[in-house]
């Protein structure tokens, strides 16, 4: 990612460092996409993800001088708009129940008409259940990562990943062969 | 061990994580259980269709207005800086001249010099309060909320200039002026803060 995405990442880090707006611009464009797609996996709506890329680019531009270049730059900035999405997630708190998802979950073994795509499948994960699953088997946070995020647990973190993952089997109308 | 693995059990085998407990009593039931080894496979597939999902780009570039952000709340640490300067400036002119009970009409120029500072200072407050600096606009707002800082940054140089003028009643003058019109585009930035970017006219 980083070196596909921004040729010349230290000198452009450097000069983002002392303000520069070519800089902070270039790593914008090296980075929107990557932040905007967490941002919407984790997040309901396209307003949530735009207003949670302009929020992670608004801090990345304040904070850059503190970023001290002991990890990937784009382990920084991930980590910034993982933390703006699953604030984001604390102050909408809609629809973040287990009960609501299954009611609307179709039964296990349901007829093939009724299955859904995977897309379908993780809106109608709970906020939490959605944002474990994406930071954990996406992005490759581990347990500790997202417990510490998310002020938790690290078996909150994997009991809510094991619940997800039983939901989304369900949801897709997946049947084990035996 | 007869039943079949939790999913607890099948994410672990998947991550190779052993802290899970009665992992090795699990791992002895998978070898020998084709339903959970297709489970298994299944969570595989999940997560690498997971993987596989197309990435989601935004519609509308957000740097202007990540720019227009970062730049008003620099100009916003320096400006309040400055006018907090000037109105301690002003205040401390204020004072002497009441102070040797000047000609009144002169006083009620001084007066009115004082209240519009102290007018000019309460929307600083409130801009404050609203935490603009946190909160995320759209590009046009950002616009407009930069030409608005300009004109404020070029009232402030004024009003530093003016202060320099020898003449007490032509510098009060001029300075209610100058304080009467950062009132009203101090306003403007608060309506275009409160989202009545349209009223404003510019």
């Amino acid at each position: 990612m980083d070196a596909m995405s921004l040729p010349d990442a230290d000198a452009v880090i450097a000069r983002a460092r002392l303000g520069d707006p070519v800089a902070l611009e270039a790593l914008y464009r090296a980075y929107s996409t990557p932040v905007y797609n967490l941002s919407r996996r984790i997040c309901r709506t396209t307003e949530d993800a735009e207003d949670i890329l302009q929020e992670t680019f608004f801090e990345v531009c304040r904070s850059i001088r503190n970023y001290r270049g002991d990890g990937s730059i784009w382990g920084w900035i991930r980590s910034v708009a993982s933390s703006k999405a699953l604030m984001r997630l604390r102050r909408n708190k809609y629809r973040d129940t287990d009960e609501l998802n299954d009611e609307i979950a179709p039964a296990r073994g349901a007829s093939t008409a009724l299955r859904m795509d995977l897309e379908s499948a993780m809106d109608r994960l709970t906020d939490t259940a959605r944002a474990v699953v994406w930071l954990h088997d996406v992005e490759g946070y581990t347990h500790e990562e997202i417990a510490n995020q998310m002020g938790k647990t690290v078996s909150f973190s994997k009991s809510q990943l094991a619940r997800a993952h039983t939901r989304l089997r369900n949801y897709l109308g997946e049947e084990a062969l035996a | 061990m007869t039943a079949h693995l939790s999913m607890d059990q099948l994410i672990a085998l998947r991550d190779d994580d052993r802290s899970e407990p009665g992992m090795g009593e699990a791992l002895q039931h998978f070898a020998a259980c084709i339903h959970c080894q297709s489970e298994l496979e299944q969570l595989h597939q999940r997560t690498a269709r997971l993987r596989a999902l197309p990435s989601l780009a935004p519609s509308t570039n957000e740097f202007p207005a990540v720019h227009a952000r970062v730049t008003v709340a620099r100009q916003r640490r320096s400006r309040a800086a400055a006018s907090l300067g000037l109105a301690i400036a002003a205040t401390a002119v204020f004072t002497l001249i009441t102070r040797d009970l000047v000609h009144p009409k002169r006083l009620d120029a001084e007066q009115l010099l004082q209240s519009e500072i102290t007018q000019s200072q309460q929307l600083e407050h409130k801009l404050t309060a609203w935490n603009s600096d946190q909160r995320v606009i759209n590009g046009r707002t950002a616009i407009l909320v930069i030409q608005l800082e300009n004109k404020i940054a070029q009232l402030d140089a004024e009003i530093a200039e003016s202060a320099k003028m020898e003449q007490q009643a032509a510098r009060v003058e001029n300075e209610i002026k100058l304080w009467q019109q950062r009132v009203g585009l101090m306003n403007a930035l608060v309506d275009v803060h409160l989202s009545k970017a349209g009223n404003v006219g510019l």
